[in-house]
């Protein structure tokens, strides 16, 4: 390829692929950018969900995708953050907003800590507005109160095919052209090493100048084509298996996810409009397909049909970009299945990818940045993972980088700033406390808040997430006021 | 309420800016009752200060104080900054501005200087980058007025600092402090007491034979590091071979000359560089130089034939050695300021420096039941501290090697020498696209970093490709547009020399 590359093409299937083709189009097709998109057959079942982060908003605004419309055609719902059951403990809420606001000019948190060691008996969870419209059955709009207050956002549960669908038509309005495959061959140059075309199922060959693998753990392109190996993180997590099922809906649809941690597995619910996807972690070796099924039923509570299990191998790629292939989602980080972040990660390549699209050939610098850059915030969210392994005692082992997280919040309740993170002091926090770990001492500078000011901060904010709450719909009416109920 | 003795006492070594910035925050944001803090100084050890430029974050400091600005501008003799005008740097005649303020405006979510480029190379002859900045024109035109709170206008897209006399900044926070109860011991240290078995600092005996217990010390004793580097031996990273510059002759001289500019002005010379800090009664000159590349009799020379007026006292020799203790915060004792590392000033990194220790330290300040003195608390103040110097040292080491002085030793040394691969990858990526380094925690901006990368000649050969998706004569007449609005804000501003008379002048007239 000479110059700034004018032809993309995506290998992959799912959301992989048409989220990314989709935005390669929508952002660079204006620049005269061609997208062909190389289609294998779907894994998806009734039973696959995204359960999304906030930040695919933003995302979905680039695509021209309005909320109504994603809602209506997916039979999505809201999601408010994760309600998580530990295995032995109180049920704490993992929220997509925040958790308090300032007293007297300092940060909320410290005042909570110091409370509770003089007897306070209110949770983290009840000064967060979005916890507790979560736990009221309704969603929270964010309003000019709420802005001033924190942040107040909420992500979505997408059923997978629907929002594939949506997307993959989104691609073909945009101009991508598609072409299915069961298999693809890859053709290199043999000098460079670069991926020259890729041809589907023996036809003819799809020429480009950037390969995109979107294939998910596949790794057709990255992985099988170009050898680039994995760094492997099983160490820090300890099951290999992942089920998916659909379970029956709940009469009144939850506005958040669930997340059940047991002794040897966890069990996570998914609510929706047409069902209640689960999601079931744990090791293969200690339970065959039958008992994990019936185990999946008994911790979710719920009859399981359209089951799948799949292996679950936690892994970054040694580089997501190598050559002229870039490797999106699964591909270039397979995520361990809690909290479900794969879609936040293909999110993520997108944004990177679109930020540091190549200008020339060559890219070196720019792909030195990609792998630099995607790398780090991969690594955050597997840290975020991994403290709830670690602190559930399901695993022995995490990364240096979150031990000094967690030692640095055991000794006086600051998440240590880290570049590239996706979740927020205020998730870091929920997480850390409501799995047990409490911090020994809290910000000495609080202490020159009189007792009473503090007193008073609590009762306004306690005041406030309740008068707030109050105020909102419930999720089924709203849901059924945007016209996007079934 | 506890009792008096049993407050958990600090003890601070050193009253330079060091001391006293950290004296002042430290009683005003922990609970008097719970701490006790002393601050040990002499009036025979002079501090370094001699004129001192700052970045914008020291007016959050001033703010978390409750200084009133008019009053701290008053009492120090301070002017305002928009930046820092960098001469000579490429190649003689040339010069640049680094503003506090952004560069254009991002169009349809592409940075700006993408849809800059993308006009320059299609021959679209847009103003220089340097003049698409409100801060640059401003100081350019020797302007200034506070900054617009209103985001829409285009007045709020800076903000600035200021150049102050570091000699009676300390006074001024020392009697701030003491009318919020830190104690002032007159006297020098003579030995640090230590405990035979943990190694903690118990107590410094002065030479008048007085002991101060304490629980926790706080060195800042300026570049001899007494406490952390002298009593406990914490170890020294060089940076010499990035950062050659290695002494300081500084002198003080009337106005003159260029008068009250609005920002600091660093001048390359043939074996180092030199400063220029206009105050509101006189102005702060000094020669940063490596001596292996000068004698200090032919640098005291450059200076004193390089000065706006006449000078008002002999040039006086500072020495130090770039780099940073391995540790910042060792035991029970940490380390703020000279003491805890030297970056040289051109970028007026010292007292930012000095404010974020102090920051991090509050928040990581050991609980007043811990005697004993948490080291978990330690390991995050030393991770943020390194961040912060290694940040800073990139950033400085960019004004170094992109330069185009050929013929002079310590620049041919300078442009050849191997670069910390941080900085090397910044480089190739603004090189390869104009991107520049963007991040969360510590200095610098992404828009600092352009105003030197483009300052200092690199040349980016492409842009971002979104810049392509607009269209380019629209792109055109909002440059344009950005640029008469630029014009006209700085149209109606005052001169620096006007606003100061009617805001903070002091007491002695300013200086024509």
């Amino acid at each position: 390829m000479s110059g700034s590359p004018r032809h993309v093409v995506v290998v992959g299937r799912d959301a992989d692929l048409w989220l990314t083709a989709t935005a390669l189009r929508s952002a660079l097709g204006p620049a005269g950018v061609a997208v062909a998109a190389i289609e294998l057959p779907s894994r998806l079942s009734p039973a696959s969900v995204h359960a999304t982060l906030p930040a695919i908003e933003s995302l979905h605004a680039r695509l021209g995708i309005d909320e109504a419309t994603l809602l209506r055609a997916t039979s999505g719902s809201f999601s408010l953050g994760t309600n998580i059951v530990p295995a032995t403990g109180t049920p704490f809420f993992l929220a997509h907003g925040a958790y308090g606001a300032p007293i007297d000019g300092s940060d909320f948190f410290g005042f909570w800590l110091k409370a509770r060691r003089f007897g306070l008996t209110a949770q983290l969870e009840d000064f967060s507005p979005t916890a507790m419209a979560a736990r009221h059955g309704r969603i929270l709009l964010p309003d000019e109160d709420t802005e001033s207050f924190g942040r107040t956002d909420y992500a979505y549960h997408l059923p997978a095919i629907p929002y594939a669908a949506l997307l993959k038509s989104h691609a073909s309005r945009l101009g991508v052209a598609i072409h299915q495959a069961v298999d693809v061959a890859v053709e290199r140059d043999s000098e460079s090493g670069h991926i020259r075309a890729v041809s589907p199922d023996g036809r003819s060959g799809v020429t480009g100048d950037v390969f995109i693998d979107a294939s998910g753990p596949d790794a057709l392109l990255i992985g099988h084509a170009l050898n680039v190996g994995r760094e492997d993180w099983r160490a820090f997590f300890p099951f290999d298996r992942r089920l998916t099922g659909r379970g029956k809906k709940f009469a009144s649809v939850p506005g958040y996810a669930e997340l059940r941690l047991s002794p040897a597995s966890w069990t996570a619910l998914y609510a929706g409009q047409a069902a209640t996807p689960v999601v079931r972690a744990y090791n293969g070796n200690q339970e065959d397909d039958q008992a994990a099924v019936a185990a999946a039923i008994t911790e979710s509570g719920t009859a399981l049909t359209d089951v799948a299990i799949t292996p679950v191998e936690p892994s970054i790629r040694d580089q997501a970009w190598s050559g002229n292939c870039v490797a999106i989602g699964a591909a270039a980080c397979a995520f361990d299945p809690l909290f479900d972040l794969d879609l936040h990660g293909i999110q993520l390549g997108i944004v990177h990818l679109l930020s540091l699209f190549p200008t020339t050939a060559g890219a070196d610098t720019e792909r030195a940045e990609y792998n630099r850059i995607t790398r780090s915030s991969f690594e955050r969210l597997r840290d975020f993972q991994s403290a709830v392994y670690l602190l559930s005692g399901l695993s022995a082992a995490a990364p240096d980088s979150l031990l000094h997280k967690i030692e640095t919040f055991r000794a006086r309740g600051t998440v240590a700033p880290m570049e590239d993170e996706t979740f927020t002091t205020d998730q870091w926090r929920a997480l850390f406390v409501g799995l047990g770990l409490m911090p020994d001492s809290w910000p000495p500078a609080i202490d020159t808040t009189p007792p009473e000011r503090m007193k008073d901060g609590f009762r306004k904010i306690l005041g406030f997430v309740g008068s707030k709450v109050r105020e909102q719909p419930t999720h089924d009416a709203y849901l059924a006021d945007i016209g996007a109920a079934r | 309420m506890a009792e008096p003795d049993s407050k958990f006492r600090v003890v601070i070594l050193g009253g330079g800016t060091a001391g006293w910035m950290t004296a002042a925050a430290l009683a005003h944001r922990l609970p008097r009752d719970r701490y006790g803090i002393v601050l040990i100084e002499s009036d025979e050890i002079g501090i370094v200060g001699v004129g001192e430029a700052t970045l914008p974050h020291i007016k959050q400091f001033n703010d978390m104080l409750g200084l009133d600005e008019a009053e701290f501008m008053r009492a120090t003799r301070a002017t305002f900054k928009l930046g820092i005008e960098f001469c000579d740097w490429t190649r003689p005649g040339d010069r640049y501005i680094h503003p506090f303020g952004a560069f254009g405006e991002p169009w349809g979510g592409v940075q700006f200087q993408h849809h800059w480029l993308r006009l320059m190379q299609s021959g679209r002859d847009p103003a220089p980058f340097q003049a698409c900045s409100l801060a640059v024109a401003a100081a350019r035109a020797n302007a200034f007025a506070l900054p617009d709170e209103d985001p829409n206008s285009i007045r709020s897209t800076y903000s600035y600092a200021y150049h102050f006399d570091s000699g009676l900044y300390a006074p001024f926070l020392r009697d701030w402090s003491m009318a919020r109860g830190v104690a002032r011991v007159e006297g020098r240290m003579a030995a640090a007491e230590r405990d035979p078995e943990s190694g903690a600092i118990l107590a410094l005996t002065m030479q008048s034979g007085e002991r101060i217990a304490g629980d926790f010390f706080v060195d800042c004793s300026g570049f001899r590091s007494l406490l952390l580097g002298e009593a406990l031996g914490v170890g020294w990273e060089d940076w010499r071979h990035w950062l050659p510059c290695d002494r300081a002759l500084a002198v003080p001289c009337d106005h003159g000359g260029d008068g009250l500019t609005p920002y600091t002005r660093a001048t390359a010379r043939p074996a180092g560089w030199q400063w220029r800090i206009p105050l509101q009664h006189r102005i702060g000159n000094g020669y940063i130089f490596s001596s292996d590349f000068i004698s200090q009799d032919e640098a005291s020379k450059t200076l004193l034939a390089n000065l706006d007026g006449a000078p008002q006292a002999e040039p006086r020799l500072l020495r130090f050695t770039p780099g940073r203790r391995t540790a910042a915060w060792a035991g029970n004792c940490v380390a703020v300021g000279l003491a805890s590392g030297f970056l040289e000033p051109l970028e007026s990194t010292s007292i930012f420096l000095i404010q974020a220790a102090v920051i991090d330290l509050i928040d990581l300040m050991p609980s007043p039941d811990d005697r004993t003195i948490d080291p978990r608390l330690a390991d995050e103040f030393n991770r943020l501290t390194t961040m912060h110097y290694e940040r800073i040292r990139d950033f400085l080491i960019l004004h170094y090697i992109a330069n185009q002085r050929a013929g002079e030793p310590l620049w041919d040394y300078l442009r050849a020498m191997p670069l910390p691969d941080s900085l090397a990858h910044k480089m190739a990526l603004f090189e390869a696209r104009a991107t520049a380094p963007e991040y969360q925690f510590g200095l610098f901006s992404r828009d600092s970093w352009l105003s030197v990368l483009f300052g200092q000649g690199l040349s980016p050969q492409g842009y971002d490709p979104l810049a392509d998706t607009f269209d380019l004569d629209q792109v055109a007449t909002q440059c344009a547009d950005f640029q008469r609005r630029v014009d006209a804000a700085v149209a109606v501003m005052p001169s620096q020399q006007d606003f100061i008379a009617g805001y903070c002048a002091a007491a002695e007239s300013v200086a024509a």
